[in-house]
């Protein structure tokens, strides 16, 4: 492990990135603190991969300057990028190459002793549970092996912070918890994570703050709970009867204190500042047309409420990864408010 | 030089040969690296010499010059475009080594390939038809200087940003094979005209073949002096560039 040299591990200043008209990164400032989780949350298109692209000496800045453990990026070079492991957002694996040779030249890259080299890459593939099938080809490896290969490649080299683009994106549920676990387990020994993704569920449960990135701008940066009391006017009551009259929408939509009623599967959902108002008037509205409530709960806001007010873009849903409207808000609500 | 400079030296030359080994095992056996480094030069030759009354022991240095020429300015063109397609060449931009040593190690891998496919002309001009290496040296410096200097021009040329190698093949056959005309491959340069033998002094090619035929005891109209010293400017001038240009797509990144 490299000498730390600054109190944060990542500053970033004033970074834009411009394709002639199009200013994909827009004089963006944030830092990251040393041992943090930091998530960099954003729809597709607002800048994430892009940032990510700077900060890692892949693309050269149109302005702005980049730190990493405080040396910049462009002007130290090679010892900011001995500071750092990367995972793109694709796994990008040579193929060709066994498993063990994949580990072996990227410790070549970072010209790392032989002896140590491939002391660590046993160790990263015994960890990864890869050990046995070291001498195969990677192109005959699942989607999954291959991300659990790309990721110890970016831990051959023992760095400070590592950077990891879209980590769980398109990989089964197995995968993605394996993968999670390692990124906490990173971050408990030390290893400053800096993670891009639109799984706003995955930030919520693993960072210590998120930026919200949108059109190239950093929209906001704080803890997820914090930003979650952000807009305490998106709490919700969520409601379902055990047969729903045709104009049920309609009629809980005009309910006082309700500011949006959305029908979810059989379920209904009335965004409200006052949900305490709201559960009587839903009560009231069953009794008065005979109907039987099966399920009522009450929804804290949840990231993706942040998440949707300060970009106006409703994140795609993904198998595995928890970003369904519903499932984020249920989830929300078991680490906040809880049901009544 | 400091220690510290000699360190970082030593550090630039293994990560540059690990790459170049590396390459070597992913690539030379690629359809694109066969196709374009050893099928067209031979390919080229044989629709050129047969037929012709000219004895094909003169004609293998041409056959050496093209086997180093094409051989080693096709491994760039293969690799680069590859790994920009699944984003393998971030691996070099992300790690902590300079672009010179990412480029130089590409470079290596062009060289060692040139040299190796030429080997086995010159065998075939030994065995086969009774060509004798007047001059190792030379021989040695020509194989050398021009698989350094087109591997480098290789490695410019897939600076074209494209995901396949036909990506970059295409522009630069636009530049190779015209060089073949110029370069006294089809006609001696002491036959062309002015305007022509300045075109032929002006083309790597022409000190390539030039240097072949002095080396099998044959003559060179400029000289090896000559073809050496623009052979190693060309060399400089093309990993110059290549760099320049690489950067340039960083910045378009």
């Amino acid at each position: 492990m490299f000498k730390l040299e600054s109190k944060y591990a990542i500053e970033v200043s004033n970074l834009t990135k411009r394709y002639e008209d199009l200013v994909a990164v827009d004089h963006i400032d944030f830092t990251v603190n040393q041992k943090e989780i930091f998530g960099f949350l954003g729809p597709n298109g607002a800048g994430k991969t892009t940032t990510i692209r700077m900060l890692t000496g892949i693309s050269i800045p149109t302005e702005g300057t980049a730190k990493i453990m405080g040396y910049d990026i462009q002007r130290q070079t090679i010892e900011a990028k001995e500071q750092m492991g990367i995972v793109p957002d694709i796994s990008n694996v040579y193929n060709e190459l066994s498993a063990w040779d994949n580990l072996i030249f990227t410790g070549k890259l970072y010209d790392m002793p032989k002896d140590f080299r491939e002391k660590h890459a046993e160790e990263l593939l015994k960890m990864f549970g890869l050990y046995e099938r070291r001498n195969e080809k990677v192109q005959g490896f699942s989607r999954g092996m291959k991300r659990r290969i790309c990721i110890a490649m970016a831990l051959m080299n023992k760095a400070n912070i590592i950077f990891l683009d879209e980590p769980t994106s398109g990989l089964d549920v197995q995968s993605v918890l394996i993968i999670r676990d390692l990124i906490r387990k990173l971050n408990q020994d030390g290893q400053t994570i800096f993670i891009t993704t639109h799984n706003i569920e995955e930030a919520s449960q693993m960072c210590d703050r998120v930026a919200i990135i949108n059109h190239g701008k950093i929209a906001t940066i704080d803890t997820p709970e914090k930003l979650k009391r952000t807009v305490e006017n998106l709490q919700s009551v969520e409601i379902a009867f055990e047969a729903i009259a045709p104009d049920a929408l309609k009629k809980l939509g005009e309910l006082p204190e309700v500011s949006e009623a959305v029908k979810e599967g059989d379920k209904f959902k009335l965004f409200t500042s006052n949900p305490s108002i709201v559960l009587a008037s839903v009560w009231n509205y069953a009794q008065s047309n005979n109907l039987k409530l099966i399920t009522i709960n009450t929804v804290g806001p949840s990231l993706e409420d942040v998440f949707v007010k300060l970009t106006g873009i409703r994140p795609a849903t993904e198998s595995g990864g928890g970003t369904r409207m519903g499932q984020g808000r249920g989830q929300g609500m078991g680490q906040g408010r809880g049901r009544q | 030089m400091t220690e510290s400079h000699k360190s970082h030296l030593g550090r630039e030359a293994r990560v540059a040969w690990a790459i170049a080994l590396k390459d070597m095992l992913t690539y030379y056996t690629r359809p694109p690296s066969i196709m374009f480094g050893i099928l067209f030069p031979f390919s080229l030759f044989l629709s050129f010499s047969i037929g012709r009354n000219a004895p094909i022991a003169q004609q293998i240095p041409v056959l050496i010059a093209q086997t180093l020429f094409f051989a080693s300015s096709s491994i760039g063109p293969v690799v680069i475009p590859s790994e920009r397609a699944n984003q393998t060449f971030d691996r070099f931009l992300t790690s902590p080594v300079s672009l010179l040593a990412i480029l130089i190690g590409k470079t290596i891998a062009g060289v060692v390939f040139g040299i190796g496919i030429s080997v086995i002309p010159i065998l075939i001009g030994i065995l086969f038809f009774g060509s004798q290496i007047a001059n190792i040296g030379i021989l040695l410096a020509c194989m050398v200087l021009s698989t350094v200097g087109f591997s480098a021009m290789g490695i410019m040329f897939a600076s074209i940003p494209g995901e396949t190698p036909g990506n970059v093949m295409m522009p630069l056959n636009f530049v190779r094979i015209p060089m073949l005309f110029i370069s006294g491959v089809y006609m001696p340069v002491s036959e062309l005209p002015s305007w022509g033998q300045v075109g032929s002094m002006l083309s790597p090619l022409t000190h390539t073949i030039e240097l072949a035929r002095y080396a099998l005891g044959g003559e060179t109209f400029f000289g090896p002096l000559v073809n050496i010293s623009v052979l190693a400017a060309y060399t400089v001038l093309f990993l110059f560039v290549g760099i320049r240009f690489h950067i340039i797509n960083q910045r378009k990144e």
